[in-house]
């Protein structure tokens, strides 16, 4: 039955004298009940049409009729016995609230929010980067100690798709020739190999560092120091022929940012893995939620700077067919990357 | 037991939605109702469908624009490339742009929200939306490209990735996948509530005595509320019907009652019940149900 036909009616039995009967939660909704049809309005056309559109008086308004709703959805909840009204109250506010907190950022405006954030979040981290970067350097020490002895090594630790056809057999020439020094293979697979970035063993690799983090960041320890065994390993490769610096150089033009990314991403599982395991005073749940953002922060930056280093790999590497001139790149990159990460700050913070 | 029965269960069930807990930074509690599974993979269905349908339309026009020595390879690596960052800047757009919901999502009715209450921020959307690609889209480009290259038992272990993250979205409160854990956010139902008119009237024409009054509780009341709103058909009518006569048994209604009468009977006791209730819970005497006095004599 409408409002309409209950007037109609009221209007109609007046004469009868029947009693009058005047409730508390009448008079309250009664008298509340055009400003919340006031808001409902404003609160439609910002779901519709976004906040934007709300003229200055409307947004000015917004705001005191989203208080002024709360406090009638608390005193319904203590005094309404009238379903609806609560339901209707309840959803009302939610509506509001959401249209007033929700986030009006742009994409641009959101990464470049982002691009300050993660420096932020990689310095609040730097002791799991450190005990990243450590397992790293004890791996690649592991490596390189195993396969200088024994060149049998190599093939056991390094997997047949990454040797790609290097190995105990290789000679001096064949590495200079078909790796360090190849030939720049032409717009195709530069484009490929960049384009591939997101299938790429690194990436992959940093994922899975990050994701293992939730098993308690035993295995993501395990991942960062295998990737330093596979980088020992062909260290010694190129070590036993003299070729160290060429192929540091050649790994480094790209592998300062590769690697750096990686140990990030490996911090970042590790930041999820502490948070997990030594909640503090939150629940589990509640401690992921307020730190996971910024291990998802530390990882998708490093995801971004892995894209950053399949450009220098498919673009520049074999571009640049010099050791000096790779080691400038590798330098260049390192310094930059590491200036990024101490000097930018969040919009607002002072040092 | 009556249909009168039956059709209070089903009055009350639009309690189906799981509920949870919001605190807004003014300190009021807000009810949010968990958007279904069903609500969510549509809406994900529709989304993918739309970032599909611009891929392909950037890729055919790439394909246009430079048609000579593309390889099949290298057009699928820019496939991938294109669609990689078509679909993450779609989806953090669209969840940043004040809805918090993507098209898809709007369709569906659901949203994104914070779930501790708080403004939802920049780095929450980027980071929930960053780990859909290792939830999903990962492990399905690694199933599409490395079918034919690796082994059975590689595509296994995908699968089984792929399966974990499933089983971690059905087998947690929240319903949260594993990116709304990390970034701690909630998708919720967004029902709009329409108000109706208030179901009490002004002046009475049936008076009630306080005994009989004390027959039922705010829960029958508002069963009884929710009877009175349904539309108006010969099976509510057959209803209230029902429940008149329940309720004039249970309160001994003496006098006369003609057929005609059920609804203005029902709406003057909706009244007075609601003010008699109103005015016992305003003395601290509250009545849930129509057992409370039974549950008082046992205490």
């Amino acid at each position: 039955m409408s409002i309409e036909a209950d007037i109609g009616l009221e209007v109609a039995d007046v004469s009868a004298g029947r009693p009058a009967i005047v409730l508390k939660s009448a008079e309250f909704r009664r008298t509340r009940e055009p400003s919340w049809q006031e808001l409902e309005r404003l609160v439609d056309t910002a779901e519709r049409r976004g906040v934007r559109m709300l003229s200055p008086y409307e947004l000015n308004r917004l705001p005191q009729l989203y208080r002024s709703a709360l406090s009638s959805l608390s005193v319904a909840r203590a005094i309404a016995l009238d379903r609806h009204l609560l339901l209707y109250l309840e959803n009302l506010a939610l509506r509001a609230y959401l249209a007033i907190y929700s986030p009006r950022t742009g994409v641009v405006e959101a990464g470049g929010q982002f691009l300050r954030a993660f420096p932020a979040a990689v310095r609040q981290a730097r002791w799991h980067v450190l005990i990243a970067f450590l397992s790293l350097l004890v791996g690649t020490a592991a490596g390189f100690w195993l396969t200088v002895q024994d060149e049998s090594w190599f093939a056991t630790l390094v997997p047949g798709g990454l040797a790609g056809g290097r190995g105990a057999a290789s000679t001096r020439q064949s590495l200079l020739d078909g790796e360090i020094f190849a030939p720049w293979p032409g717009w195709a697979v530069s484009i490929g190999i960049v384009a591939n970035f997101l299938f790429s063993h690194n990436t992959l690799v940093g994922i899975f560092a990050f994701c293992l983090g939730l098993a308690a960041g035993v295995p993501t320890i395990l991942l960062i120091a295998y990737q330093g065994v596979i980088l020992g390993a062909f260290i010694a490769l190129h070590y036993d022929r003299g070729l160290t610096v060429d192929f540091l150089g050649w790994i480094a033009i790209h592998g300062v940012t590769e690697i750096t990314a990686i140990v990030l991403c490996g911090a970042a599982g590790l930041v999820i893995a502490q948070k997990m395991l030594f909640p503090d005073r939150y629940s589990r749940v509640d401690s992921l939620a307020m730190h996971g953002r910024r291990a998802a922060e530390i990882a998708v930056g490093a995801v971004l700077m892995l894209f950053v280093a399949a450009i220098l790999e498919g673009g520049f590497r074999q571009l640049v067919a010099s050791t000096p001139g790779r080691f400038a790149i590798a330098a260049a990159s390192a310094i930059g990357w590491l200036a990024y990460i101490q000097l930018v700050r969040p919009a607002g913070e002072t040092r | 037991m009556s249909s009168a029965e039956t059709a209070a269960a089903s009055v009350l069930r639009r309690d189906w939605r799981k509920r949870r807990e919001i605190v807004t930074p003014e300190g009021v509690p807000l009810t949010v109702e968990l958007a279904e599974f069903s609500e969510r993979a549509v809406a994900l269905v529709l989304d993918l469908l739309i970032c599909i349908g611009v891929t392909v339309a950037i890729v055919l026009l790439f394909i246009y624009l430079a048609a000579h020595g593309l390889s099949g390879i290298i057009l699928f690596a820019v496939l991938n490339l294109v669609a990689f960052f078509l679909r993450v800047l779609y989806f953090i757009h669209f969840e940043l742009s004040g809805r918090g919901a993507t098209p898809g999502k709007r369709v569906a009715g659901i949203r994104v929200i914070d779930r501790r209450g708080g403004p939802l921020t920049a780095s929450a959307v980027i980071a929930r939306n960053l780990t859909r690609e290792l939830e999903i889209f990962l492990p399905l480009g690694m199933l599409i490209s490395a079918s034919s290259a690796t082994s059975g038992w590689g595509n296994l272990l995908v699968l089984g990735w792929l399966l974990c993250f499933l089983v971690l979205m059905f087998f947690n409160r929240d319903r949260m996948r594993a990116g709304d854990l990390i970034a701690g956010t909630l998708v919720i139902a967004m029902p709009r509530q329409r108000l109706l008119g208030d179901l009490v009237e002004t002046r009475a024409r049936f008076v009630f005595s306080d005994n009989q009054l004390t027959a039922y509780g705010k829960r029958e009341l508002q069963v009884l509320e929710d009877l009175l709103r349904r539309p108006d058909d010969a099976e509510t009518r057959e209803l209230l019907r029902d429940v008149r006569d329940r309720i004039v048994r249970k309160i001994s209604w003496a006098d006369p009652l003609p057929p005609a009468e059920t609804a203005a009977f029902l709406r003057d006791f909706y009244t007075a019940q609601r003010a008699f209730l109103e005015r016992e819970q305003l003395f601290g005497r509250p009545r849930a149900d129509k057992f409370e006095a039974a549950r008082k004599r046992e205490e």
